[in-house]
């Protein structure tokens, strides 16, 4: 018996992965420019434009699809980068563009007609009526589903609509509902829906105290690790705090997502695509997960059950989860 | 940043290396170190324009498992790696400070490894501006830097002989890193069976605490 296989999107943050991950089989890689358009507006990340047009022909050249990533929201006044952005995706041959704020859908949509465009999980479209909307206003044909529904919710929504839909299949766990999330702007100012990015660098410290490693987030102490302890990122969602004298985690463990033991129920909830998270990762990163994901895609195809991946090597606290998709937490 | 955040480090190759390099005199070192920097600026100029726009792009580069560690000023047009004395301190300050085994660190440099996981593992410690690292990083990790080739590069054809040394270096240096590992499993196993045993001890003890109602464990002392 063979299924029609889950599309894998995978991330790209330099030329380097891109090819990694055409090389280890992606079948559409996503990437952002580097400036403020996109949410991964890390120092010394992204394409400029003459790296996308490499990108897309090496992709091209390899079967593969390259969609671009403007998904903050443009700056009141200034929305001259991101319409640009468009422009030059559209130009220099992107398959798609990944967008959230409404403004640009219409501009893409009237400027680019014939540009795909898919909605980002930070417009946060998380049921068939908004998904819908999108759909009729702006032409949109794929969704990325917010990191916040069940399976059996996902399935729902896709009996509901006609789009494909994408969901997140590894990688870092955004528990709150994307583009809304205020904890990183409240702690040091910049909002990740603006600047493009969650717990900014610059706002984070490192410190080994006591035999302990110590994170922080702007003014906020988010976790002490102690030694030996698989270590995480300092986001706020992830932090260990002091509640009911109790240290603990009060939103979620440093943990990343892994879908990879349940694949075949979402090719059943009528899922379209895999979204592997990580354009922040380095190309070893971007290599293992996606030639690991090829294969469990390929076999859940087969009708098979999926190899299970052994990817907690490279896992925030080094441990993995189905997050809300089994909605243990919420 | 001083040496009182270097924790023990682990039994290999690199650190017997380490223990013998001691007494080499530092401007051989020195000199080592200025070929493998001119190989990486020839072959991957690129890594160093992606940092150009940082404020302080000096680095403390801290191999745990050497006598020594480097100070990378990575401003063009002339990017320097100073070697550096256990306790010298880097001038001008630096922006930030990277920390682990030389293995790992060269894995990073030629991509072999997730720079990421490797923070979690806990193999590498940052402090400092962490936005310079993590530049650093991507522009590290966007360029397919081999220290090897790079530094065989200009020989062309004829540095087969010494490519062909080289893997014949890391086959052996494989090899050491496997028996040392059993030599150090074998030299710790008393140690580690009292720690496995009081590991398990500690579950059961946990697991007793966790079964007793909620009212009785808030009346302990
Ligand atoms: S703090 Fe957590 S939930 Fe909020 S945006 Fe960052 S990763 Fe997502």
């Amino acid at each position: 018996m063979s299924l029609r296989a889950l599309e894998l999107v995978c991330p790209a943050g330099t030329p380097a992965s891109l090819r990694a991950a055409v090389d280890a089989g992606a079948d559409a890689i996503y990437l952002g420019f580097r400036d403020e358009t996109n949410a991964r507006n890390f120092p010394g990340l992204n394409f400029s434009r003459d790296e996308l047009a490499e990108g897309i022909a090496y992709a091209g050249s390899r079967g593969a699809k390259v969609l671009v990533a403007i998904n903050t929201y443009p700056r009141a006044g200034n929305p001259g980068p991101w319409t640009k952005a468009v422009d030059d995706a559209a130009a220099l041959g992107a398959w798609a563009v990944i967008l959230a704020d409404i403004g640009l859908l219409d501009y893409a949509r009237q400027h680019h007609p014939d540009l795909r465009r898919h909605l980002s999980v930070q417009a946060s479209a998380a049921n068939a009526q908004a998904i819908r909307f999108y759909c009729d206003e702006f032409g949109v044909k794929r969704v990325v589903l917010p990191r916040v529904l069940t399976v059996d919710e996902i399935a729902r929504i896709n009996d509901a609509v006609e789009v494909e839909t994408e969901v997140f299949a590894f990688g870092g766990m955004c528990v709150m509902a994307e583009g809304r999330c205020l904890l990183s702007s409240y702690a040091t100012g910049e909002s990740p829906n603006m600047n493009g990015v969650c717990s900014p660098a610059e706002h984070v410290h490192y410190e080994e105290r006591n035999g302990q490693l110590v994170s922080r987030l702007g003014g906020f102490t988010i976790n002490k690790f102690r030694d030996g302890e698989p270590a995480g990122y300092p986001t706020l969602c992830k932090g260990r705090f002091r509640a009911c004298k109790r240290d603990s985690y009060l939103f979620e463990e440093p943990v990343s997502l892994d879908v990879s033991n349940i694949l075949p129920s979402l090719m059943d909830a009528g899922v379209t695509a895999l979204k592997i998270e990580g354009r922040q990762r380095g190309k070893a990163y971007v290599a293992q997960v996606v030639s690991a994901f090829r294969r469990a895609v390929d076999a859940a195809a087969r009708g098979e059950r999926p190899d299970t991946a052994d990817l907690s090597s490279i896992t925030e606290g080094g441990r993995q989860s189905t997050g809300a998709y089994e909605k243990a937490w919420r | 940043m001083s040496q009182s955040g270097r924790t023990a480090p682990a039994l290999s190759p690199v650190l017997l290396l380490g223990f013998a390099l001691r007494p080499a005199p530092k401007p051989a070192l020195q000199a080592a170190a200025s070929l493998a920097m001119a190989a990486l600026l020839r072959s991957h100029r690129g890594v160093f324009e992606r940092l150009e726009g940082l404020a302080n792009l000096d680095f403390l580069i801290d191999p745990v498992d050497l006598p020594f560690r480097f100070h990378l000023s990575a401003a063009l047009p002339s990017p320097r790696l100073h070697v550096l004395g256990e306790d010298q301190k880097p001038e001008p300050p630096v922006a930030a400070m990277i920390r682990g085994p030389l293995p790992a660190l060269i894995d990073l440099l030629e991509g072999r490894i997730d720079g990421d996981a490797l923070f979690f593992s806990r193999a590498l410690a940052v402090e400092g501006d962490m936005a310079a690292v993590v530049a650093l990083r991507n522009a590290v990790d966007g360029a397919d830097i081999s220290l090897a080739e790079d530094l065989l590069q200009p020989l062309g054809p004829i540095g087969a002989p010494a490519r062909a040394l080289l893997r014949a270096g890391g086959a052996l240096y494989r090899r050491a890193e496997r028996d040392l590992e059993t030599l150090r499993a074998a030299l710790i196993a008393p140690v580690q069976r009292r720690c496995d045993a009081q590991e398990a001890q500690l579950h059961d003890l946990d697991e007793t605490v966790a079964s007793m109602p909620a009212r009785r464990r808030e009346r302990r002392p």
